[in-house]
Protein backbone atom coordinates (compact mmCIF):
# COMPACT_ATOMS: atom_id res chain seq x y z
CA UNK A 1 0.00 0.00 0.00
CA UNK A 2 1.48 3.52 -0.61
CA UNK A 3 1.71 6.02 1.67
CA UNK A 4 -0.72 7.79 -0.39
CA UNK A 5 -2.43 8.41 -3.41
CA UNK A 6 -4.23 10.44 -4.98
CA UNK A 7 -6.64 9.97 -7.97
CA UNK A 8 -8.67 11.89 -9.98
CA UNK A 9 -8.45 15.19 -7.73
CA UNK A 10 -10.45 18.10 -9.08
CA UNK A 11 -9.75 21.24 -7.20
CA UNK A 12 -11.53 24.60 -8.20
CA UNK A 13 -9.89 27.83 -6.58
CA UNK A 14 -11.81 31.28 -6.83
CA UNK A 15 -13.45 30.19 -9.07
CA UNK A 16 -10.68 28.66 -11.13
CA UNK A 17 -10.17 24.87 -12.39
CA UNK A 18 -6.90 24.84 -10.44
CA UNK A 19 -6.68 21.03 -10.85
CA UNK A 20 -8.11 18.63 -13.23
CA UNK A 21 -7.66 15.22 -12.63
CA UNK A 22 -4.34 14.50 -11.22
CA UNK A 23 -3.03 11.01 -10.11
CA UNK A 24 -0.10 10.90 -7.35
CA UNK A 25 1.32 8.43 -5.47
CA UNK A 26 3.81 8.74 -2.67
CA UNK A 27 5.59 4.99 -1.20
CA UNK A 28 6.94 5.33 2.44
CA UNK A 29 10.25 7.13 3.07
CA UNK A 30 11.19 8.56 -0.48
CA UNK A 31 11.36 11.99 -1.87
CA UNK A 32 9.73 12.76 -4.48
CA UNK A 33 9.39 16.30 -6.50
CA UNK A 34 6.52 18.13 -7.83
CA UNK A 35 7.85 20.58 -10.42
CA UNK A 36 6.07 23.52 -12.87
CA UNK A 37 5.53 26.47 -13.38
CA UNK A 38 3.68 29.67 -11.28
CA UNK A 39 -0.08 29.00 -11.71
CA UNK A 40 0.38 24.88 -12.66
CA UNK A 41 -1.66 23.96 -9.48
CA UNK A 42 1.21 22.66 -7.42
CA UNK A 43 0.40 24.37 -4.47
CA UNK A 44 -3.78 24.34 -4.63
CA UNK A 45 -2.71 20.29 -4.66
CA UNK A 46 -1.21 20.78 -1.18
CA UNK A 47 -3.45 22.74 -0.32
CA UNK A 48 -6.42 20.53 -1.29
CA UNK A 49 -4.50 17.24 0.33
CA UNK A 50 -4.44 19.37 3.65
CA UNK A 51 -8.00 20.11 3.68
CA UNK A 52 -7.56 24.04 3.34
CA UNK A 53 -8.82 24.49 -0.24
CA UNK A 54 -12.31 22.19 -0.73
CA UNK A 55 -11.82 19.32 -3.21
CA UNK A 56 -14.42 19.19 -6.01
CA UNK A 57 -14.21 15.33 -6.88
CA UNK A 58 -11.56 12.52 -6.33
CA UNK A 59 -9.79 10.51 -3.79
CA UNK A 60 -6.96 10.87 -1.60
CA UNK A 61 -6.21 8.13 0.65
CA UNK A 62 -3.29 7.76 3.19
CA UNK A 63 -2.79 4.32 4.28
CA UNK A 64 -5.64 3.63 2.42
CA UNK A 65 -7.68 5.92 5.16
CA UNK A 66 -9.80 8.59 3.45
CA UNK A 67 -8.40 11.81 4.23
CA UNK A 68 -11.08 14.05 2.63
CA UNK A 69 -13.38 12.84 5.74
CA UNK A 70 -11.13 13.76 8.13
CA UNK A 71 -11.60 17.49 9.33
CA UNK A 72 -8.03 19.74 8.13
CA UNK A 73 -7.59 19.98 12.05
CA UNK A 74 -6.95 16.45 12.97
CA UNK A 75 -4.53 16.01 9.71
CA UNK A 76 -1.18 16.65 11.91
CA UNK A 77 -2.23 13.54 14.30
CA UNK A 78 -2.44 11.83 11.37
CA UNK A 79 1.44 12.34 10.51
CA UNK A 80 1.23 14.86 8.04
CA UNK A 81 2.76 18.73 8.07
CA UNK A 82 2.73 20.92 5.45
CA UNK A 83 5.78 24.13 5.35
CA UNK A 84 3.17 26.30 3.48
CA UNK A 85 4.30 28.38 0.47
CA UNK A 86 5.46 31.75 1.95
CA UNK A 87 6.60 29.83 5.14
CA UNK A 88 3.25 31.02 6.94
CA UNK A 89 5.19 31.80 10.48
CA UNK A 90 3.16 33.90 13.55
CA UNK A 91 5.27 36.70 13.10
CA UNK A 92 4.34 38.32 16.56
CA UNK A 93 5.18 35.03 18.00
CA UNK A 94 9.21 34.40 18.92
CA UNK A 95 10.71 31.92 17.20
CA UNK A 96 10.28 29.18 20.31
CA UNK A 97 6.38 30.01 20.26
CA UNK A 98 6.53 29.23 16.68
CA UNK A 99 8.08 25.89 17.19
CA UNK A 100 6.26 24.89 20.01
CA UNK A 101 3.30 25.56 18.01
CA UNK A 102 4.53 22.83 15.75
CA UNK A 103 3.90 20.17 18.38
CA UNK A 104 0.38 21.82 19.50
CA UNK A 105 -1.51 18.34 18.84
CA UNK A 106 1.43 16.34 20.40
CA UNK A 107 0.72 15.52 24.67
CA UNK A 108 4.05 13.18 25.03
CA UNK A 109 6.68 13.88 27.28
CA UNK A 110 9.18 14.21 24.43
CA UNK A 111 8.61 17.66 23.38
CA UNK A 112 11.40 19.44 24.89
CA UNK A 113 14.12 17.35 23.78
CA UNK A 114 12.75 17.89 19.87
CA UNK A 115 13.38 21.12 20.18
CA UNK A 116 16.60 20.75 21.57
CA UNK A 117 17.05 18.38 18.38
CA UNK A 118 15.80 21.16 16.23
CA UNK A 119 17.70 23.69 17.79
CA UNK A 120 21.10 21.17 17.35
CA UNK A 121 19.53 21.42 13.31
CA UNK A 122 19.66 25.03 13.15
CA UNK A 123 21.87 26.41 15.41
CA UNK A 124 20.58 29.99 14.06
CA UNK A 125 17.28 29.35 15.78
CA UNK A 126 18.96 28.95 18.97
CA UNK A 127 20.45 32.14 19.01
CA UNK A 128 17.11 33.93 17.99
CA UNK A 129 14.65 31.97 19.97
CA UNK A 130 12.98 34.85 22.06
CA UNK A 131 12.98 36.89 18.71
CA UNK A 132 10.13 38.27 16.73
CA UNK A 133 9.66 35.53 13.79
CA UNK A 134 8.80 38.13 11.63
CA UNK A 135 11.61 39.86 12.11
CA UNK A 136 14.03 37.10 11.28
CA UNK A 137 16.21 37.25 7.43
CA UNK A 138 13.65 35.11 4.62
CA UNK A 139 15.98 32.08 5.19
CA UNK A 140 15.92 31.96 8.81
CA UNK A 141 12.25 32.07 8.65
CA UNK A 142 11.77 28.90 6.50
CA UNK A 143 14.00 27.12 9.10
CA UNK A 144 11.63 28.32 11.39
CA UNK A 145 9.08 27.04 9.35
CA UNK A 146 10.81 23.68 8.86
CA UNK A 147 11.57 23.12 11.89
CA UNK A 148 7.58 23.90 13.27
CA UNK A 149 6.41 21.29 10.78
CA UNK A 150 9.17 18.76 12.32
CA UNK A 151 7.74 19.43 15.92
CA UNK A 152 4.42 17.29 14.91
CA UNK A 153 6.88 14.39 13.88
CA UNK A 154 5.53 13.63 10.60
CA UNK A 155 6.08 10.76 8.88
CA UNK A 156 4.73 12.78 5.77
CA UNK A 157 6.35 16.23 4.91
CA UNK A 158 5.06 18.34 2.14
CA UNK A 159 7.08 21.52 1.41
CA UNK A 160 5.58 24.59 -0.88
CA UNK A 161 8.29 26.24 -2.29
CA UNK A 162 11.13 26.09 0.60
CA UNK A 163 13.21 28.23 -1.73
CA UNK A 164 11.22 30.52 -2.61
CA UNK A 165 13.15 34.17 -2.08
CA UNK A 166 15.57 33.27 -0.86
CA UNK A 167 19.75 33.73 -1.41
CA UNK A 168 21.10 31.24 -3.74
CA UNK A 169 23.47 29.96 -1.06
CA UNK A 170 21.18 29.68 1.81
CA UNK A 171 19.02 27.11 -0.90
CA UNK A 172 21.64 25.11 -0.68
CA UNK A 173 21.71 25.11 2.89
CA UNK A 174 17.50 24.22 3.17
CA UNK A 175 17.74 21.64 0.94
CA UNK A 176 20.97 19.94 2.49
CA UNK A 177 18.51 20.07 5.69
CA UNK A 178 15.60 18.41 3.73
CA UNK A 179 17.95 15.95 2.98
CA UNK A 180 19.40 15.22 6.19
CA UNK A 181 15.63 15.06 7.39
CA UNK A 182 14.95 12.63 4.72
CA UNK A 183 17.87 10.33 5.12
CA UNK A 184 15.89 9.52 8.86
CA UNK A 185 12.96 8.12 6.48
CA UNK A 186 10.91 10.58 6.81
CA UNK A 187 8.59 10.35 3.30
CA UNK A 188 8.76 14.24 1.71
CA UNK A 189 6.77 16.35 -1.43
CA UNK A 190 8.75 18.31 -2.30
CA UNK A 191 6.48 21.44 -4.40
CA UNK A 192 9.17 23.27 -6.67
CA UNK A 193 9.56 26.03 -9.59
CA UNK A 194 13.23 25.50 -9.15
CA UNK A 195 13.14 21.98 -11.28
CA UNK A 196 17.00 21.30 -11.10
CA UNK A 197 17.20 21.73 -7.11
CA UNK A 198 14.15 19.62 -6.62
CA UNK A 199 14.84 17.06 -9.47
CA UNK A 200 18.12 16.36 -8.28
CA UNK A 201 17.14 15.54 -4.61
CA UNK A 202 14.52 13.40 -5.41
CA UNK A 203 13.95 10.02 -5.96
CA UNK A 204 10.31 10.54 -8.63
CA UNK A 205 9.37 13.82 -10.14
CA UNK A 206 5.80 14.91 -11.50
CA UNK A 207 5.72 17.69 -13.61
CA UNK A 208 2.66 19.79 -13.71
CA UNK A 209 1.29 22.33 -16.17
CA UNK A 210 -1.87 24.26 -16.43
CA UNK A 211 -3.66 21.75 -13.32
CA UNK A 212 -2.72 18.31 -15.27
CA UNK A 213 0.18 16.03 -14.56
CA UNK A 214 1.98 15.79 -18.05
CA UNK A 215 4.93 14.28 -17.10
CA UNK A 216 5.74 11.26 -14.22
CA UNK A 217 9.26 9.59 -14.10
CA UNK A 218 12.41 9.08 -12.00
CA UNK A 219 13.88 12.14 -11.53
CA UNK A 220 17.11 11.31 -13.20
CA UNK A 221 15.30 10.50 -16.15
CA UNK A 222 13.27 13.93 -16.05
CA UNK A 223 16.27 16.08 -15.72
CA UNK A 224 17.87 14.43 -18.83
CA UNK A 225 14.42 14.65 -20.84
CA UNK A 226 14.38 17.57 -23.30
CA UNK A 227 10.66 18.54 -22.70
CA UNK A 228 12.14 19.41 -19.31
CA UNK A 229 15.19 20.79 -20.08
CA UNK A 230 13.80 23.17 -22.18
CA UNK A 231 10.93 23.97 -20.36
CA UNK A 232 12.16 24.02 -16.65
CA UNK A 233 16.06 23.70 -16.73
CA UNK A 234 16.30 26.81 -19.14
CA UNK A 235 18.68 24.64 -21.63
CA UNK B 1 -11.62 68.42 48.65
CA UNK B 2 -8.55 67.59 46.30
CA UNK B 3 -10.58 67.78 43.21
CA UNK B 4 -7.78 66.18 41.29
CA UNK B 5 -7.30 63.22 43.16
CA UNK B 6 -10.67 62.70 43.27
CA UNK B 7 -10.89 62.85 39.46
CA UNK B 8 -8.19 60.56 39.10
CA UNK B 9 -9.95 57.88 40.87
CA UNK B 10 -13.03 57.98 39.51
CA UNK B 11 -11.51 57.71 36.12
CA UNK B 12 -9.69 54.85 37.20
CA UNK B 13 -12.68 52.94 38.21
CA UNK B 14 -14.77 54.28 35.20
CA UNK B 15 -11.40 53.11 33.11
CA UNK B 16 -11.39 49.67 35.06
CA UNK B 17 -14.53 48.94 33.16
CA UNK B 18 -13.66 50.48 29.98
CA UNK B 19 -10.82 48.11 29.87
CA UNK B 20 -12.86 45.02 30.72
CA UNK B 21 -15.05 45.84 28.09
CA UNK B 22 -12.27 47.20 25.18
CA UNK B 23 -11.23 43.67 25.73
CA UNK B 24 -14.08 41.81 24.31
CA UNK B 25 -13.61 43.98 21.22
CA UNK B 26 -10.12 43.37 20.87
CA UNK B 27 -10.40 39.67 21.27
CA UNK B 28 -12.68 39.43 18.84
CA UNK B 29 -11.24 41.79 16.68
CA UNK B 30 -8.04 40.14 17.29
CA UNK B 31 -8.65 36.90 16.26
CA UNK B 32 -11.11 36.85 12.93
CA UNK B 33 -11.14 41.01 12.45
CA UNK B 34 -14.39 41.35 13.71
CA UNK B 35 -16.09 44.28 15.18
CA UNK B 36 -18.50 43.13 17.24
CA UNK B 37 -20.73 45.89 17.63
CA UNK B 38 -23.39 43.75 19.88
CA UNK B 39 -20.72 43.53 22.85
CA UNK B 40 -21.92 46.56 24.39
CA UNK B 41 -25.48 44.67 24.42
CA UNK B 42 -24.09 41.74 26.37
CA UNK B 43 -22.51 44.22 29.32
CA UNK B 44 -26.78 45.27 29.06
CA UNK B 45 -27.03 41.54 29.72
CA UNK B 46 -25.08 41.14 32.14
CA UNK B 47 -26.41 44.64 34.77
CA UNK B 48 -29.93 43.24 33.99
CA UNK B 49 -29.09 39.68 35.00
CA UNK B 50 -27.16 41.53 37.95
CA UNK B 51 -29.57 43.81 38.65
CA UNK B 52 -32.52 41.34 38.73
CA UNK B 53 -30.87 38.79 41.01
CA UNK B 54 -30.25 41.54 43.48
CA UNK B 55 -33.61 42.54 43.69
CA UNK B 56 -34.73 39.03 44.38
CA UNK B 57 -32.33 38.83 47.27
CA UNK B 58 -32.29 42.29 48.17
CA UNK B 59 -34.82 41.61 51.40
CA UNK B 60 -33.32 38.10 51.69
CA UNK B 61 -30.81 38.94 54.70
CA UNK B 62 -27.93 37.93 52.46
CA UNK B 63 -24.96 40.49 53.21
CA UNK B 64 -24.72 42.68 50.20
CA UNK B 65 -21.38 41.69 48.44
CA UNK B 66 -22.35 37.76 48.68
CA UNK B 67 -25.92 38.76 46.58
CA UNK B 68 -24.00 41.15 44.25
CA UNK B 69 -21.47 37.82 43.94
CA UNK B 70 -24.55 35.83 43.25
CA UNK B 71 -25.71 38.11 40.77
CA UNK B 72 -22.16 37.95 39.34
CA UNK B 73 -22.06 34.47 39.01
CA UNK B 74 -25.58 34.38 37.25
CA UNK B 75 -24.48 37.27 34.69
CA UNK B 76 -21.13 35.55 33.96
CA UNK B 77 -23.20 31.97 32.42
CA UNK B 78 -26.20 33.97 31.06
CA UNK B 79 -23.50 36.72 29.14
CA UNK B 80 -21.72 33.47 27.88
CA UNK B 81 -24.72 31.58 26.71
CA UNK B 82 -25.60 35.18 24.76
CA UNK B 83 -22.11 35.48 23.30
CA UNK B 84 -21.64 31.56 21.82
CA UNK B 85 -24.80 32.17 20.32
CA UNK B 86 -24.22 35.55 18.34
CA UNK B 87 -21.35 33.63 17.08
CA UNK B 88 -22.80 30.45 16.18
CA UNK B 89 -25.99 31.70 15.09
CA UNK B 90 -25.16 35.51 13.54
CA UNK B 91 -21.39 35.46 12.34
CA UNK B 92 -20.11 31.59 11.85
CA UNK B 93 -22.12 31.48 8.48
CA UNK B 94 -20.39 34.75 7.22
CA UNK B 95 -17.07 33.56 7.93
CA UNK B 96 -16.43 33.52 4.20
CA UNK B 97 -18.94 36.54 3.42
CA UNK B 98 -17.30 40.09 2.85
CA UNK B 99 -16.31 41.86 5.22
CA UNK B 100 -19.49 44.68 5.59
CA UNK B 101 -21.64 41.39 5.76
CA UNK B 102 -20.89 40.52 9.37
CA UNK B 103 -20.41 44.11 10.21
CA UNK B 104 -24.04 45.25 9.66
CA UNK B 105 -25.06 42.06 11.38
CA UNK B 106 -23.28 43.01 14.54
CA UNK B 107 -25.44 46.25 14.18
CA UNK B 108 -28.43 44.00 13.74
CA UNK B 109 -27.93 41.66 16.49
CA UNK B 110 -27.25 44.25 18.71
CA UNK B 111 -30.57 45.89 18.16
CA UNK B 112 -32.00 42.88 18.67
CA UNK B 113 -30.57 42.22 22.07
CA UNK B 114 -31.90 45.81 22.66
CA UNK B 115 -35.31 45.00 21.67
CA UNK B 116 -35.24 41.53 23.27
CA UNK B 117 -34.12 43.07 26.84
CA UNK B 118 -36.71 45.73 26.59
CA UNK B 119 -39.65 43.03 25.95
CA UNK B 120 -38.05 41.01 29.18
CA UNK B 121 -36.88 44.16 31.83
CA UNK B 122 -39.51 47.08 29.97
CA UNK B 123 -38.33 50.44 28.78
CA UNK B 124 -38.23 52.23 32.31
CA UNK B 125 -34.63 53.02 34.52
CA UNK B 126 -34.75 50.36 36.59
CA UNK B 127 -33.02 50.98 40.35
CA UNK B 128 -29.80 49.10 41.59
CA UNK B 129 -31.29 47.91 45.41
CA UNK B 130 -28.76 49.57 48.09
CA UNK B 131 -26.69 46.53 48.72
CA UNK B 132 -23.51 47.86 49.46
CA UNK B 133 -22.04 49.95 52.20
CA UNK B 134 -21.84 52.97 51.41
CA UNK B 135 -18.80 54.06 53.25
CA UNK B 136 -15.99 56.06 51.98
CA UNK B 137 -12.26 55.81 53.00
CA UNK B 138 -10.66 59.33 53.08
CA UNK B 139 -7.22 59.13 50.76
CA UNK B 140 -5.45 62.55 50.78
CA UNK B 141 -8.30 64.71 50.69
CA UNK B 142 -10.36 62.33 47.87
CA UNK B 143 -12.68 59.52 48.83
CA UNK B 144 -13.05 56.02 47.63
CA UNK B 145 -16.02 53.95 48.11
CA UNK B 146 -16.48 50.56 48.95
CA UNK B 147 -18.11 49.94 45.14
CA UNK B 148 -14.89 51.53 43.89
CA UNK B 149 -12.41 49.68 45.68
CA UNK B 150 -14.12 46.27 44.53
CA UNK B 151 -14.30 47.55 40.78
CA UNK B 152 -10.41 48.29 40.55
CA UNK B 153 -9.29 45.22 42.33
CA UNK B 154 -11.75 42.54 40.63
CA UNK B 155 -11.13 44.02 37.00
CA UNK B 156 -7.49 43.96 37.85
CA UNK B 157 -7.22 40.58 38.72
CA UNK B 158 -9.58 39.77 35.51
CA UNK B 159 -7.50 41.62 33.60
CA UNK B 160 -4.00 39.40 34.89
CA UNK B 161 -5.79 36.37 34.32
CA UNK B 162 -6.60 36.78 31.01
CA UNK B 163 -3.35 38.05 30.36
CA UNK B 164 -1.40 35.01 31.55
CA UNK B 165 -3.91 32.73 29.98
CA UNK B 166 -3.22 34.24 26.42
CA UNK B 167 0.67 34.20 27.33
CA UNK B 168 1.38 31.00 28.94
CA UNK B 169 -1.25 28.54 28.35
CA UNK B 170 -1.90 25.88 25.69
CA UNK B 171 -5.57 27.78 25.16
CA UNK B 172 -3.86 30.83 24.79
CA UNK B 173 -1.07 29.61 22.16
CA UNK B 174 -3.61 28.97 20.12
CA UNK B 175 -5.64 32.04 20.60
CA UNK B 176 -2.33 34.15 19.07
CA UNK B 177 -1.70 31.45 16.46
CA UNK B 178 -5.23 31.81 15.42
CA UNK B 179 -5.80 35.47 14.96
CA UNK B 180 -2.08 35.77 13.30
CA UNK B 181 -2.70 32.82 10.98
CA UNK B 182 -5.61 30.49 11.01
CA UNK B 183 -5.21 28.80 8.11
CA UNK B 184 -1.58 27.71 9.54
CA UNK B 185 -3.09 27.22 13.03
CA UNK B 186 -5.62 24.57 11.65
CA UNK B 187 -2.41 22.76 9.91
CA UNK B 188 -0.96 22.50 13.50
CA UNK B 189 -4.09 20.96 14.86
CA UNK B 190 -6.03 23.59 16.39
CA UNK B 191 -9.40 23.56 15.99
CA UNK B 192 -10.46 27.60 14.62
CA UNK B 193 -14.43 27.20 15.13
CA UNK B 194 -14.12 26.08 18.83
CA UNK B 195 -11.09 28.83 19.35
CA UNK B 196 -13.36 31.40 17.62
CA UNK B 197 -16.52 30.12 20.32
CA UNK B 198 -13.68 30.25 23.30
CA UNK B 199 -12.99 33.94 22.19
CA UNK B 200 -16.86 34.82 22.28
CA UNK B 201 -17.59 33.29 25.17
CA UNK B 202 -14.44 34.71 26.89
CA UNK B 203 -15.57 38.43 26.12
CA UNK B 204 -18.47 37.93 26.97
CA UNK B 205 -17.53 36.99 30.73
CA UNK B 206 -15.35 39.85 30.73
CA UNK B 207 -18.39 41.40 29.58
CA UNK B 208 -20.78 40.07 32.12
CA UNK B 209 -18.43 41.57 35.26
CA UNK B 210 -18.42 44.91 33.34
CA UNK B 211 -22.11 44.87 33.30
CA UNK B 212 -22.77 44.11 37.05
CA UNK B 213 -20.18 46.97 38.05
CA UNK B 214 -21.58 49.37 35.91
CA UNK B 215 -25.12 48.68 37.35
CA UNK B 216 -23.93 48.64 41.09
CA UNK B 217 -22.00 51.14 40.50
CA UNK B 218 -24.19 53.99 38.63
CA UNK B 219 -27.43 52.43 40.80
CA UNK B 220 -29.17 52.27 37.53
CA UNK B 221 -29.42 50.12 34.27
CA UNK B 222 -31.75 50.41 30.93
CA UNK B 223 -31.91 48.58 27.66
CA UNK B 224 -30.09 50.73 25.66
CA UNK B 225 -27.22 51.33 28.57
CA UNK B 226 -24.91 48.80 26.26
CA UNK B 227 -24.95 51.29 23.04
CA UNK B 228 -22.85 54.03 24.59
CA UNK B 229 -20.74 52.30 26.70
CA UNK B 230 -19.96 49.78 23.78
CA UNK B 231 -18.64 52.86 22.01
CA UNK B 232 -16.48 53.96 24.32
CA UNK B 233 -15.17 50.67 24.75
CA UNK B 234 -14.67 50.79 21.33
CA UNK B 235 -12.97 53.56 21.19
CA UNK B 236 -10.38 52.54 24.02
CA UNK B 237 -9.80 49.20 22.10
CA UNK B 238 -8.76 51.79 19.15
CA UNK B 239 -7.10 53.97 21.28
CA UNK B 240 -4.76 51.16 22.53
CA UNK B 241 -4.42 49.62 19.16
CA UNK B 242 -8.11 47.52 18.42
CA UNK B 243 -6.38 43.65 18.48
CA UNK B 244 -3.64 44.12 21.42
CA UNK B 245 -4.72 42.63 24.86
CA UNK B 246 -2.56 45.05 26.62
CA UNK B 247 -3.47 48.18 24.24
CA UNK B 248 -7.08 47.35 25.28
CA UNK B 249 -6.27 47.65 28.74
CA UNK B 250 -4.43 50.50 28.35
CA UNK B 251 -6.74 52.11 26.32
CA UNK B 252 -9.37 51.96 28.49
CA UNK B 253 -7.68 53.18 31.81
CA UNK B 254 -6.63 55.94 29.69
CA UNK B 255 -10.14 57.26 28.46
CA UNK B 256 -11.97 56.44 31.63
CA UNK B 257 -9.17 59.30 32.90
CA UNK B 258 -9.39 61.46 30.53
CA UNK B 259 -13.35 61.54 30.57
CA UNK B 260 -13.41 61.95 34.27
CA UNK B 261 -10.63 64.74 33.90
CA UNK B 262 -12.64 66.21 31.10
CA UNK B 263 -15.82 66.29 33.04
CA UNK B 264 -14.34 67.99 35.93
CA UNK B 265 -12.48 70.96 34.69
CA UNK B 266 -14.48 71.91 31.58
CA UNK B 267 -16.70 73.60 33.71
CA UNK B 268 -13.59 75.80 34.74
CA UNK B 269 -11.12 75.98 31.56
CA UNK B 270 -14.78 76.92 29.56
CA UNK B 271 -15.87 79.62 32.40
CA UNK B 272 -19.21 77.43 32.92
CA UNK B 273 -19.91 77.67 29.35
CA UNK B 274 -20.05 73.84 29.01
CA UNK B 275 -20.22 71.56 31.95
CA UNK B 276 -19.76 68.06 33.13
CA UNK B 277 -22.45 66.97 30.92
CA UNK B 278 -20.23 67.40 27.95
CA UNK B 279 -18.31 64.33 29.38
CA UNK B 280 -19.68 61.61 26.87
CA UNK B 281 -18.15 64.12 23.94
CA UNK B 282 -14.13 63.72 25.39
CA UNK B 283 -14.53 59.73 24.08
CA UNK B 284 -15.41 60.42 20.98
CA UNK B 285 -12.95 63.40 20.24
CA UNK B 286 -10.36 61.08 21.13
CA UNK B 287 -11.71 58.62 18.61
CA UNK B 288 -11.38 61.71 16.37
CA UNK B 289 -7.92 61.81 17.18
CA UNK B 290 -6.54 58.60 17.46
CA UNK B 291 -8.05 57.72 13.89
CA UNK B 292 -6.27 61.18 12.46
CA UNK B 293 -3.01 60.69 14.13
CA UNK B 294 -2.04 57.47 14.99
CA UNK B 295 -5.01 54.72 13.27
CA UNK B 296 -2.90 51.41 14.64
CA UNK B 297 -3.47 52.94 18.19
CA UNK B 298 -0.58 53.67 21.01
CA UNK B 299 0.17 49.72 21.57
CA UNK B 300 -1.02 48.88 17.87
CA UNK B 301 2.65 48.14 16.26
CA UNK B 302 2.29 45.31 14.06
CA UNK B 303 5.32 43.15 13.22
CA UNK B 304 5.10 42.27 9.58
CA UNK B 305 6.34 38.85 7.50
CA UNK B 306 8.97 39.39 5.10
CA UNK B 307 7.82 38.43 2.15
Amino acid sequence: MSLLEISDLHVSYDGIKAVKGIDLRLENGEIVALVGSNGAGKSTTLKAICGITPVQSGKILFEGRNLRSIPPHQLVRQGIALVPEGRGLFGRSSVEENLKMGAYSRSDSEIAKDLERIYSLFPRLLERRTQASGTLSGGEQQMVSLGRALMSRPRLLFLDEPSMGLAPIMVGKIFEIIQTIAAGGMTVLLVEQNARMALSMSRRGYVMESGKITLSDASSSLLENPLVKAAYLGQ
Amino acid sequence: MDIFLQQLINGIVLGSIYSLVALGYTLVYGIMGLINFAHGDIVMVGAMVTLTVARLLSDSGLPGPLVLGIGMLTAIPACMAVGYLIERIAYRPLRNAPRLAPLITAIGVSILLQNLAMMIWGREYLSFPQILPTRTMAVGGASISAIQLLIVASSTIMMAGLSSLIRKTRLGNAMRATAQNPEVATLMGVNVNTIISITFVLGSALAAVAGMMVSAYYGIAHYDMGFILGLKAFTAAVLGGIGNIEGAMLGGLLLGIIESMGAGYLGTLTGGVMGSNYQDVFAFFVLILVLIFRPSGLLGERVGERP
